[in-house]
């Protein structure tokens, strides 16, 4: 099986800081995958090891089932659009477009003269003169002008406003509707992916907290609610992802295949907001926790 | 690739070009009037009236040349910090190496087109720059006679190809390094100074063993006395060898020692009671007429002393700019290959 992304171990780190570690994941292809966590949680660093601008200090991905950027043919099959959407502001749009023919094997002009014409923008424009929505839209226009296997795209809406992000979101979807093509999609608008994207990769203080189909994520977490107490009574299989108290009542968000049967909670669905923010909520009190350590030693 | 990269340059180079054809048609309607002059300047001798050929050629093209030098000598280093320097680091700068990169063409490949069509296109720049000028120049150049000269060896014939591939890699270097684009490019210029500089004072002199000549005092023309407050003392100018670059030259005794004071009040004593200078203005007996004093005393110096000059003979001038020429190739693809190891590993 060729996995859209394939990660053992990954990790990356700048000087003493870690911006990616212990990174495992096997997305399968064929999904629409969110990528979602804070600022500054890894999501681009995961992203551009993924695309070869960045190599890996520990571990070892693969995209597609080969080492990232180790070819032309390799890096023609990944479209990539990357943070704020970067673009020769200097050139014109149609430039742009020779670029993209020159420099990719299977470069699709028709396609990509199509979808400027769909947009209304005018192949004779400066780059430079486009607004956030534009330039988001030919960047995006470039990468599946590759006609590529891989969409990865790197916070792509989050400069955009509201309107320009649901036609970009929109057009995104009718490219996945269209080809064969896997898509990872990063966010830390949890709203955005819940509309596009049927897999979930939660990523907060540099490490994997959850993936997997959105639906089978939906189905094994749930929000338990009693009367106030410890959860040390919870079944092994549970995983606990986040713990609230107020003066009467305990809220715990678990993780857990098997059904809770226990009576003194009342167990509620969990929205896939609620889930990611569980999951990092947890990750920045274990931050906290391990800043608090530090301190007290020093 | 190669479209794209010199669709990216196209700005810079036309700019460069600019320059490079103002010059030229300069030189073009220039050139063959000054090459007519220096011709008749061979057959005047004939009528006697090689003077006003030879102002008008030295009032002329003598006012324009350092112009035109100035732009050849500065042109590589210009080159290195426009051209070489904002290469990769306005892509790191803007962002956009994240588009470049992840196109269907390998780093690999990205960097070596850069290099080949970006570097190539300043070695030419530099080398056309400096053949027009040694084209347009030469007239002046075999009057003044003067090749090895900082100002025509820098500027003219195949040396500022060096020059330039030189500048152009350390520019890149500093950009792939810096990551930014100003910073590189006042990098770029300060080394690329602090290079040249002490290479043509320190090292070029030294590229070849110079060659020692002993000539007697009694033919050289360039020397006398000179009265200071503390007596008279003995004088030897430099010594023009025509287009040599010369090392020392030096007045050596039979028994080695210098022409002394005391030598002089041993020798030539009619020579020291010559004259009434007033002391401390110096006066040079060096032209005009010589007194008998000053002829029996020279000659008595040409006994016991002769000239030592050392230099590089004209005859190895395109040797010397082969050499430099190959040097700064060197270097070019020393950095060359470093930012380009640099790149492809540690921009990652």
């Amino acid at each position: 099986m060729i996995f859209a992304l394939q990660a053992t171990d990954l990790g990356k780190r700048y000087g003493r800081k870690w911006a990616l570690s212990n990174c495992t994941l096997d997305i399968p292809t064929g999904h629409v995958v969110g990528l979602v966590g804070p600022n500054g949680a890894g999501k681009t660093t995961l992203l551009h090891l993924a695309v070869g601008l960045l190599t890996p200090s520990t571990g070892a991905i693969n995209v597609l089932g080969e080492g990232p950027a180790t070819s032309a043919e390799q890096l023609g099959r990944i479209g990539f659009v990357a943070q704020n959407t970067p673009v020769y502001e200097s050139l014109s749009i149609e430039t742009h477009l020779k670029m993209g023919a020159a420099l990719n094997p299977k470069w699709d002009s028709q396609l990509a003269h199509r979808r400027l014409h769909d947009l209304g923008l005018d192949p004779s424009q400066r780059a430079g003169a486009l607004s956030g929505g534009q330039r988001a839209q030919l960047a995006l226009t470039l990468a599946i002008a590759k006609r590529p296997s891989l969409l990865l795209l790197d916070e792509p809406v989050a400069a955009l406003d509201p309107l320009a992000r649901r036609e970009f979101l929109a057009t995104l979807m009718e490219v996945v509707a269209e080809n064969d093509v896997s898509v990872i999609l990063s966010s830390h608008v949890v709203a955005d992916l819940d509309r596009v994207c049927d897999y979930l990769v939660v990523l907060a203080a540099a490490r994997v907290q959850a993936n997997g189909e959105i639906e089978d994520l939906l189905n094994s977490h749930h929000r338990l609610v009693g009367s106030r107490r410890e959860v040390d009574s919870l079944p092994p299989s549970a995983h606990i992802v986040e713990v609230s108290h107020t003066e009467r009542q305990t809220t715990v968000v678990v993780a857990s295949e098997d059904p809770i049967l226990d009576p003194t909670w009342s167990v509620e669905p969990l929205t896939l907001e609620d889930l990611v923010l569980a999951y990092m909520a947890q990750a920045e009190e274990q931050r906290r926790e391990l800043v608090r350590t530090k301190v007290g030693e020093s | 690739m190669t479209w794209f990269a010199w669709r990216q340059f196209r700005v810079q180079a036309f700019l460069v070009l600019g320059f490079l054809i103002a010059f030229a048609v300069f030189f073009a309607i220039t050139g063959p009037h000054y090459a007519s002059l220096f011709n008749d300047l061979t057959t005047c001798k004939a009528k006697g009236d090689c003077n006003s050929i030879t102002n008008s050629l030295v009032n002329g093209q003598d006012t324009y040349f350092p112009f035109a030098q100035a732009f050849s000598l500065v042109l590589p280093g210009l080159l290195g910090m426009f051209w070489g320097a904002p290469l990769v680091s306005r892509e790191l700068e803007s962002g956009t190496y994240r588009l470049a990169w992840t196109q269907g063409v390998t780093r690999r490949r990205w960097v070596l087109t850069k290099l080949a069509v970006v570097g190539g296109a300043s070695m030419l720049a530099a080398g056309l720059m400096s053949f027009m000028l040694t084209w347009w120049a030469s007239p002046i150049d075999t009057l003044n006679a003067n090749r090895f000269s900082s100002l025509i060896f820098d500027t003219s014939y195949i040396a500022p190809i060096g020059y330039a591939a030189f500048a152009f890699a350390l520019g890149m270097t500093a950009g792939v390094l810096w990551r930014r684009t100003v910073p590189a490019m006042a990098t770029t210029l300060g080394v690329y100074i602090a290079v040249r500089v002490p290479f043509f004072h320190f090292v070029r002199p030294h590229l070849m063993t110079p060659v020692t000549r002993v000539r007697s005092l009694k033919n050289v023309g360039n020397i006398g006395f000179e009265r200071t407050q503390n007596g008279v003392s003995f004088v030897a100018g430099d010594t023009n060898l025509r287009n040599a670059l010369s090392f020392s030259s030096s007045i050596v005794g039979k028994h080695g020692g210098e022409v002394t004071q005391r030598w002089l009040g041993d020798h030539c004593r009619a020579l020291l009671l010559l004259g009434n200078p007033s002391p401390g203005k110096g006066v040079k007996v060096t032209t005009g007429i010589r007194p008998k004093a000053f002829t029996d005393c020279i000659d008595k110096i040409a006994v016991t002393f002769h000239q030592v000059l050392r230099y590089q003979p004209a005859n190895r001038f395109w040797t010397f700019q082969w050499i430099e020429m190959s040097i700064f190739i060197v270097l070019a693809l020393l950095l060359s290959a470093f930012s380009y190891w640099w790149v492809r590993r540690r921009i990652a």
